[in-house]
């Protein structure tokens, strides 16, 4: 297998069963994440980022989800035929997840201080002193001040910006080679949002670790991310290294989720949106996903999807759209 | 396992002695059992007269410095009875709750926490055994396995199995929905340590208040199966067969009955202060800051 990616997900699709039928929530997802990178997937609500990255744990639960078809390689390791137990000594110690709310995501009866040294105790063979040694050292690198007072504080005596800073060291306590950041900032005010931004690229750095970061805010992946998967209706519809992506965006969806982030610089009277929503998952239009919202949809839009397929000239820059992107190139397409 | 029970327990018993230490009146609990269970563990020293000794001059006695709680129908010294009866009464209450609760506690949060086939299969199990009576429930443990003070603790956990299944099975099912049992599997916990280290803390203060509610209810099971021939068989001392047999004298003599329900109470009131106690220990929500 191509051992040149840390984490390789080819053809993944993860469906739900509802009434009986199944039906695909993320589909046909290839994406590839190297070492020390960070790789946003930015979409609207319900566009399948979290399943993607649940699917990627194998946390998906099961009924009614269920991943269909797909690899995801780790080191080269099939991470889907694992059997269960080897996959728990992945999760947490090799490959963690953030989570979006730090303030249910916490045990509320257990000490801050246990909460992050168990991963320790449970995944990598040391001692209780030593995980206590390890753990206060993780709160002192999240900034948590006074680690060492706090380490038997409860959840609730933490502020929502030093829970979140609580989970990332839960998190990085083993030291993870693949960080899952969920959301990791949607639920903190902005002043905290760039404090936990700063914190965690600093992290990032100093563990080199690689990132996953989901999000729906573009202001945030301009910041953190080396590379972006644009994801709409369970599919990747654009990737692209974060320069080229804000610069010339190639999926009309893209384009218009560019458009409609609010610029405080301009005198604008009315601020653009993308008319229509998301389709559910058991109303996927059998084409293209966004065809029904798009602006340059033509009739082929309408039949068939097509496929991600990189830019000529650019192999880092990959495009699912019959028009990528440019309308006056229709002609020539298929 | 020992290590989840070590890291678990350690940080609980610091935070039991806090909590005890700020909330006093469970201290009256522990100190009235402590009291209680002093009393039964030294009834051989303390008690001036052997439990069974009849003295037929002396019935109906009152109080006296002879008989320091007088004396029931047969001469017998109260304080004596109550002293040795401590023992029984207090060792069945708490052993069959305390064995009901372990098991019927690891049946409900097993049962609530894998759902399906398996939750389905437990509590109805735990359904027809709650719909036997207590009493059906000790004459078929004892027409099997004969009358003894262990097969009334069997008997007397039997009919707390389903209590306790219940009592952990609701708080069960809505737990491991929450984000933190995600974050948990996240972190590639095995089902068993999510059960004990996340899910177990957060149901324990429903378990152990019902738990202290129960040793009490025990005691009062005890005394009527003791009764009606299915405990201890007489003329060895228990609280509530003291109780039942001074019943048919109470105008005569009510101390015979009085005095050990008294005895019943404060247990049963000890039980509950140390039930209350440890529901603030095991839930630092109910905590003010």
């Amino acid at each position: 297998m191509n051992q040149e990616h840390l984490l390789e997900v080819r053809n993944l699709t993860t469906a739900f069963r509802i009434q009986g039928n199944l039906f695909p929530a993320v589909r046909g997802i290839d994406l590839h994440l190297d070492r020390n990178e960070t790789l946003a997937l930015v979409g609207e609500s319900g566009c399948g980022k979290s399943i993607t990255a649940l699917s990627i744990m194998r946390l998906i639960p099961q009924p009614p989800g269920e991943i269909v078809s797909g690899e995801v390689f780790m080191k080269g390791i099939d991470l889907l035929t694992l059997p269960e137990e080897r996959m728990r000594k992945i999760r947490g110690n090799k490959m963690a997840m953030i989570f979006q709310e730090p303030m249910t995501s916490l045990n509320p009866v257990l000490t801050v201080g246990f909460q992050i040294m168990e991963a320790l105790i449970y995944h990598q063979d040391v001692t209780n002193v030593k995980a206590k040694e390890l753990a206060i050292e993780i709160m002192n690198q999240v900034k948590i001040p006074s680690a060492s007072r706090r380490f038997k504080d409860y959840p609730h005596q933490f502020s929502g910006g030093q829970r979140q800073r609580v989970m990332i060291a839960m998190a990085l306590a083993c030291r993870p080679e693949i960080i899952l950041a969920d959301e990791p900032t949607t639920a903190l005010d902005v002043t905290i949002q760039a404090q936990i931004l700063y914190l965690l690229a600093e992290l990032k750095r100093e563990y080199s670790m690689a990132m996953i970061f989901i999000t729906h805010n573009l202001g945030i992946v301009a910041s953190i991310a080396d590379r972006v998967a644009v994801m709409y209706g369970g599919e990747i519809v654009e990737v692209a290294p974060v320069g080229d992506l804000f610069e010339k965006p190639r999926h009309p969806y893209t384009e218009m989720l560019l458009r409609a982030v609010p610029r405080v610089d301009l005198n604008i009277e009315k601020l653009s949106y993308i008319p229509g929503q998301v389709p559910s998952i058991d109303r996927m239009p059998p084409g293209c996903h966004y065809a029904p919202r798009c602006d340059l949809r033509m009739e082929l839009c309408d039949r068939q999807d097509a496929d991600l397929v990189p830019l000529p000239g650019e192999p880092a820059h990959r495009v699912r759209c019959w028009i990528r992107g440019d309308s006056r190139e229709i002609q020539d397409k298929p | 396992m020992s290590n989840v029970s070590t890291r678990f327990w350690n940080p609980l018993f610091a935070r039991l002695w806090f909590v005890f230490n700020r909330n006093r009146i469970s201290w009256i609990g522990v100190v009235l059992l402590l009291i209680l269970v002093s009393l039964a563990v030294l009834a051989p020293v303390i008690s001036p007269y052997n439990p069974v000794e009849q003295h037929v001059m002396d019935q109906f006695r009152g109080p006296s410095a002879k008989y320091w709680l007088g004396t029931d129908e047969y001469g017998r010294d109260l304080f004596t009875r109550i002293v040795w009866g401590a023992r029984i009464s207090l060792t069945v209450g708490t052993v069959s709750v305390i064995l009901g609760m372990i098991i019927g506690s690891i049946l409900g949060m097993y049962a609530g926490y894998k759902g399906g086939v398996r939750d389905e299969f437990i509590m109805r199990v735990m359904d027809v055994f709650m719909s036997i009576p207590t009493l059906l429930m000790g004459l078929f443990v004892v027409a099997v396995l004969g009358p003894s003070t262990m097969n009334l603790i069997i008997a007397i956990a039997l009919t707390v199995v389903p209590r306790f299944a219940r009592i952990a099975r609701a708080p069960t099912v809505s737990i491991k929905e929450r984000d933190y049992i995600e974050a948990c599997r996240a972190m590639g916990f095995s089902d068993l340590r999510i059960m004990l280290v996340h899910v177990l803390p957060n149901i324990l203060g429903d378990i152990m208040v019902m738990g202290s509610l129960w040793v009490a209810t025990a005691v009062r099971i005890e005394a009527s199966l003791s009764f009606i021939g299915l405990g201890v068989p007489p003329p060895t001392p228990t609280w509530g067969g003291m109780v039942r047999e001074g019943f048919e004298k109470m105008l005569d003599s009510p101390g015979a009955s009085i005095y050990p329900g008294i005895f019943i109470l404060l247990t049963v009131f000890a039980f509950n202060l140390i039930g209350d106690g440890l529901r603030d220990v095991i839930d630092p929500r109910l905590r003010e800051s």
